[in-house]
């Protein structure tokens, strides 16, 4: 479709097969997320706010089908800052105190630089490209020199990451995921970050038609660091919706570990695995998007009920919200990556293309590769353990506060977008014939390989089986005689249980904080407060606080540099108009100049 | 035929783990002078559970019932993946390893869920620790299948048992070497015997495994000590087959198949007895010396791997 | 050669795997009497590899190297560091600098980095390069355990965990080294381990601990 006629600049968009493919993860998910909104708009806001609401909501629905459909890059750009306008502006809904104005600004900031750096990209291909559509684009790579390639891929990478949100560059999503209202969170947790996704994709793949080893073994690496940070981070939160926005920082980097596997690859000759671990990580892609969006919608729906997101405070909302608790346990299932959930037949399409890795003839891949797949083993398990502290504080036990203990079930349109949500999740599980042939397509257009890589349809065959056999084997046993009888908890005779003798979410990770203490470098500060002597203490009072170690280490000393840059270039605003008349008057001097030794 | 063989090594791994349990509390009993109980106790202790009734806390929720089911249902599951008479079993396809290390997490999981249920300290403590122990016993698991995997140019526990049946058992690879310490290693930690969890305590404060299960009672009990002792099993057949797998039968006579059962039973006894010695032995690791022990696992299982390409 | 022959040719073909491992088991080991064991069955390994090149190639010299090799490294010095063990008195643990995971990871690198270093003379020499390699690993092993390890004992379990390595590597290149040297060898490192023996009751009786990470009077 061909608006230039109506324009200024180019502005056409085309839908190729990946196009389709992120448009069908836009929509979907877009859909379940409206559907959503409807009852949880309705309760939570009114008047003015729910109007802008429903204004901004599609708007910023149509600016991310704008970004995947666009195939100018005017068009793509227009798409890609609406996005983040438009985000902001939902965020802004929920209200605008000083703290929240502080986490936008940093989002606004942290998405422009990663947008200069797109610029930036797009305009070296100017040089050797005619005019900035994506085909002609395509066309110019041939012709260009090597420094340049990799100067757009790094630059690529860049742009895109901060908006994917790559370790280090992930700083503004646990600042403006939790702050936005759960439908908001779940589109830009599940949906916005995936049009990065597309966007590396387009330019590494289809523009630049993969590069050497190092681009792959870069992109492996800030998977495999985002991956484990991400996690290691969640595990350490009990702020709902800043556990679920962390833990789409590690999604991300299990994505990234599938691109850099899929570009090390491609620069090994190697089309068919290529195509497999590509397959793999826009398959985790889908899952990612299909069980964020379920988890955040269920921190919408906790919210809506107990009226806060802190797990230290829920706790037995399985029993008093059973709709909302089963789909829960779905989304925590798929994510972890349980046998039977979508989660698992990405990562093992991703194991086996790690361990196809050790076939290669270059030694460096053939030993990078399987160790990957061990970092991935170890994010899937500090996963685990995650899930089963949020699942297990939230849901079981004794509620912990008044609100959890007075929870109810939500109503019937939130309940029936989690639990299609839900489905989705449990059919490309049981069923990944289902997605896997159409995924290897567009992997196949992308990567102009012919044949299908024979791990993705055995997998396709096997899951069923095992699907297959664990059902019936759990229907067989359930329906064995069992007598119940509901007695108070034992707890080894323990008189007088309460709600605050549970394991706290604090509790149930500091095993792994401690023997991670390196990541977090927790500022620890123990007051007490005496009676007379030192013997008798009124009150003891302890804090911890953790910084992510990013913020000391990388940021701040990059904002002093620019601030003292800066404060250094401001002595050229003297106030005085005859300086600024000098000036002008130097700059057309100097263009004289040159123009007559150009 | 080579169906019914496969049906058969699924159940004989269900159905002769309690025997295992009790041969190595046996031998244990018999290092510490005493006489022991019969080894068919576990057997007895199964029955008298599955014929009581299941108390079920007041706070708890649906789930507390039914994460024993599925632990026990993907437990099974898994074991239909290991070769034990010959080097085939009933559910092997490829990357099943895969799906056996992502089974017996999701049993774990279930497990996790239901002991945070309880409503009590212990069931969290179990929980938070058990959550430690796995999380760090996944990536030298991984590794180490990865590594013997990567050697036999195949993803199937059946290739590889295949391959391992055709090397020299006097010729080590260090592959295999490193393979199996790291594997060793994690196997003590998977199963939760001593040096990370003792399985007989009876303090609270020492329990990994046991503070999990403190509030289950009757048949959902059984099924998690049966779902236990299967996955010793399967993780014992695991090693065996991976590792020392001569003996095993290469075709489907009936003579073959009878050996192989011998050898297989054979090779579990001296198993359970090393592992009793082992438990005899040494003493409890203490909580946070764990990661320790698992970081050894770990260094060993990333070593195999990078010697699969060294070895070339 | 018969089973046993055959069985025999297999397992010594696996030496180097086997050093690997006596490595890493030295690096993980809690107790000192466990890192002498472990030296003599190094020791024991190399020993069989000189009776097998003697086998091999006939050589009467080689059967006496191995005699003396087995009464000085399995033997004697075992002995004399036991007895010193056990009239010490002292606690038996080798008081790492480093936990137990961090020497195993840094014992693995350094396994890996001598593959890496002998990789080029293996192909130019024509020798095996598992076999060199386990030489170098067992000389920085033994180097590593010097550095990291806070008993007067250890170092010098150390010491001659180099100097297994040294001669390994000696082995491999040239086919043993000439007997006088060996003779000689030999002879130095009993002297020395008698010697240390000696000063480390001197130094115990003078500093009442025997924590070479304590004795800094020499300090500048």
């Amino acid at each position: 479709m061909d608006l230039t006629q109506l324009t200024p600049f180019p502005f056409a968009l085309t839908v190729d097969r990946m196009s389709a493919l992120f448009l069908l993860l836009i929509c979907a998910v877009g859909t379940l997320v409206v559907l959503f909104s409807i009852s949880y708009v309705e309760r939570h806001y009114s008047g003015p706010k729910a109007d802008w609401m429903w204004v901004l909501l599609p708007l910023f629905l149509l600016s991310m089908v704008l970004v995947v459909t666009a195939s100018t890059a005017f068009a793509f750009l227009f798409g890609w800052e609406l996005m983040t306008v438009f985000s902001a502006g939902l965020i802004l809904i929920d209200g605008d105190s000083e703290r929240r104005r502080h986490n936008i600004f940093i989002y606004l900031l942290m998405m422009h630089v990663g947008t200069a750096a797109v610029i930036a990209s797009f305009f070296l291909f100017l040089p050797h490209a005619n005019s900035l559509n994506f085909a002609s684009m395509r066309a110019a790579v041939a012709i260009m020199p090597m420094g340049v390639r990799n100067a757009i891929f790094l630059l690529s990478f860049i742009g895109f990451g901060t908006k994917a949100g790559i370790v280090p560059l992930h700083l503004w999503l646990p600042k403006a995921h939790p702050i936005a209202p759960s439908p908001v969170s779940a589109l830009m947790s599940a949906v916005m970050l995936k049009t990065a996704i597309y966007a590396f994709v387009r330019f590494t793949f289809d523009f630049l038609g993969g590069g050497p080893s190092w681009w792959g073994y870069l992109v492996l690496a800030a998977g495999a660091v985002s991956g484990v940070l991400g996690v290691l981070y969640a595990i350490a939160e009990h702020d709902l919706k800043r556990l679920l926005a962390y833990h789409s920082v590690e999604n991300i980097g299990i994505i990234y570990l599938g691109l850099g596997a899929a570009l090390v690859f491609n620069a090994n000759n190697a089309p068919i695995w290529a195509t497999l671990a590509l397959t793999a990580a826009l398959l985790h892609t889908l899952n990612h998007a299909l069980f964020k969006s379920l988890l955040f919608l269920g921190a919408g729906a906790i919210s809506d009920a107990a009226h806060t997101i802190d797990i230290e405070e829920l706790g037995g909302l399985l029993k008093r919200m059973p709709v909302t608790g089963v789909v829960f346990l779905v989304a925590c299932c798929s994510i972890i990556g349980l046998p039977l959930f979508n989660g698992f037949v990405s990562e093992w399409l991703m194991f086996r293309s790690f361990i196809a890795g050790a076939e290669l003839s270059n030694i460096s891949a053939a030993v990078i590769l399987p160790l990957m797949a061990g970092v991935l083993a170890l994010i899937g398990g500090l996963a685990v353990s995650c899930f089963a502290k949020l699942y297990g504080v939230a849901f079981l036990g004794r509620p912990r506060g008044i609100e959890a203990e007075h929870a109810t079930e939500v109503a019937i349109p939130m309940q029936a977008a989690m639990a299609l949500l839900a489905a989705a999740c449990v059919t490309i599980g049981v069923m990944p014939g289902v997605v896997l042939p159409p995924l290897i397509a567009v992997t196949q257009e992308l990567l102009h390989s012919s044949s299908p890589p024979e791990p993705a349809l055995s997998i396709s065959r096997t899951l069923p089986l095992v699907a297959g056999c664990v059902i019936v084997l759990i229907i067989a046993i359930s329906g064995l005689r069992r007598i119940k009888r509901i007695t108070p908890t034992w707890a080894c005779g323990l008189p007088g249980l309460n709600s605050r003798m549970q394991y706290s979410s604090t509790a149930f990770s500091k095993p792994l904080r401690k023997v991670f203490a390196r990541v977090y470098k927790p500022d620890r500060t123990v007051e007490i407060e005496y009676v007379n002597r030192p013997y008798f203490p009124k009150s003891v009072t302890y804090h911890s606080v953790r910084t992510t170690s990013f913020e000391n280490s990388l940021y701040r000393p990059a904002v002093d540099a620019i601030v003292a840059m800066a404060t250094r270039l401001r002595r050229l605003q003297t106030g005085n108009v005859q300086v600024y008349l000098l000036y002008i008057f130097l700059a057309l001097v100097a263009l004289l100049v040159f123009m007559r030794f150009a | 035929m080579k169906f019914a063989v496969n049906v058969i090594e699924a159940l004989l791994i269900v159905a002769i783990a309690p025997l295992v349990r009790g041969v190595i509390a046996r031998v244990k009993a018999r290092i510490q002078n005493r006489r022991g109980a019969s080894v068919l106790r576990p057997y007895a202790d199964l029955l008298k559970l599955f014929r009581k009734e299941d108390l079920v806390p007041d706070t708890a929720s649906a789930l507390f019932r039914f994460a024993p089911v599925v632990l026990f249902a993907v437990t099974v599951t898994a074991a239909a993946f290991v070769p034990v008479l010959h080097p085939s079993a009933l559910l092997g396809v490829s990357g099943d390893f895969i799906v056996l290390v992502y089974l017996l997490a999701a049993g774990r999981f279930f497990l996790m869920l239901g002991a945070m249920d309880g409503g009590s300290s212990f069931g969290g403590m179990g929980a938070s620790r058990e959550a430690l122990v796995s999380t760090l016993a996944e990536a030298p698991l991984f590794l180490g299948l990865t590594s013997v995997a990567i050697l036999a140019h195949t993803v199937r526990l059946s290739g590889i048992v295949e391959f391992s049946v055709r090397q020299n058992p006097f010729q080590l690879s260090a592959v295999h070497v490193l393979a199996f310490g790291a594997l060793a290693l994690v196997a003590i930690a998977e199963t939760g015997r001593i040096p990370v969890d003792n399985p007989t305590t009876h303090l609270e404060l020492t329990m990994i495994h046991e503070a999990m299960v403190l509030e289950y009672s009757g048949p959902s009990l059984a099924l998690i000590e049966w779902a236990s002792a299967v996955k010793l099993t399967l993780i014992m057949a695991l090693l065996v087959g991976v590792f020392v797998p001569w003996g095993m039968a290469t075709s489907n006579s009936l003579l073959g198949l009878a050996f192989a059962l011998l050898a297989f039973l054979f090779k579990f006894a001296v198993l359970a007895i090393v592992i009793a010695m082992i438990e005899s032995s040494l003493a409890k690791l203490r909580m946070y010396l764990v990661p320790d022990f698992l970081g050894v696992a770990s260094a060993l299982a990333i070593l195999a791997v990078v010697f699969t390409a060294l070895m070339r | 050669m018969g089973l046993i022959g055959l069985a025999v040719a297999k397992a010594l073909a696996s030496s180097a795997v086997f050093l690997f491992v006596t490595v890493l088991m030295m690096a993980s080991a809690k107790r000192i009497s466990t890192c002498i064991v472990l030296f003599g069955l190094q020791s024991a390994v190399m020993a069989a590899q000189i009776v097998a090149l003697a086998y091999a190639g006939k050589l009467l010299e080689a059967y006496a190297i191995a005699a003396l090799v087995v009464v000085v490294k399995i033997v004697a010095i075992p002995y004399a560091l036991f007895r010193i063990v056990r009239d010490l008195k002292a606690p038996h643990d080798t008081a790492s600098s480093t936990t137990v995971a961090q020497s195993v990871f840094i014992m693995a690198g350094l396994i890996l980095l001598s593959f890496f270093a002998v990789a080029p003379y293996a192909k130019t020499l024509r020798i095996d390069e598992n076999m060199l390699a386990s030489a170098v690993a067992l000389v920085l092993s033994g180097a590593f355990l010097m550095v990291s390890r806070k008993k007067a004992l250890m170092q010098v379990i150390g010491l001659l965990v180099l100097e297994n390595g040294i001669f390994l590597a000696a082995l491999t290149t040239t086919f043993g080294m000439p007997l006088v040297i060996e003779i000689g060898i030999s002879f130095d490192l009993l002297m020395g381990v008698f010697l240390m023996g000696l000063f480390v009751f001197r130094i115990r009786d003078t500093f009442e601990h025997l924590d070479v990470s304590k004795l800094r009077r020499l300090r500048g």
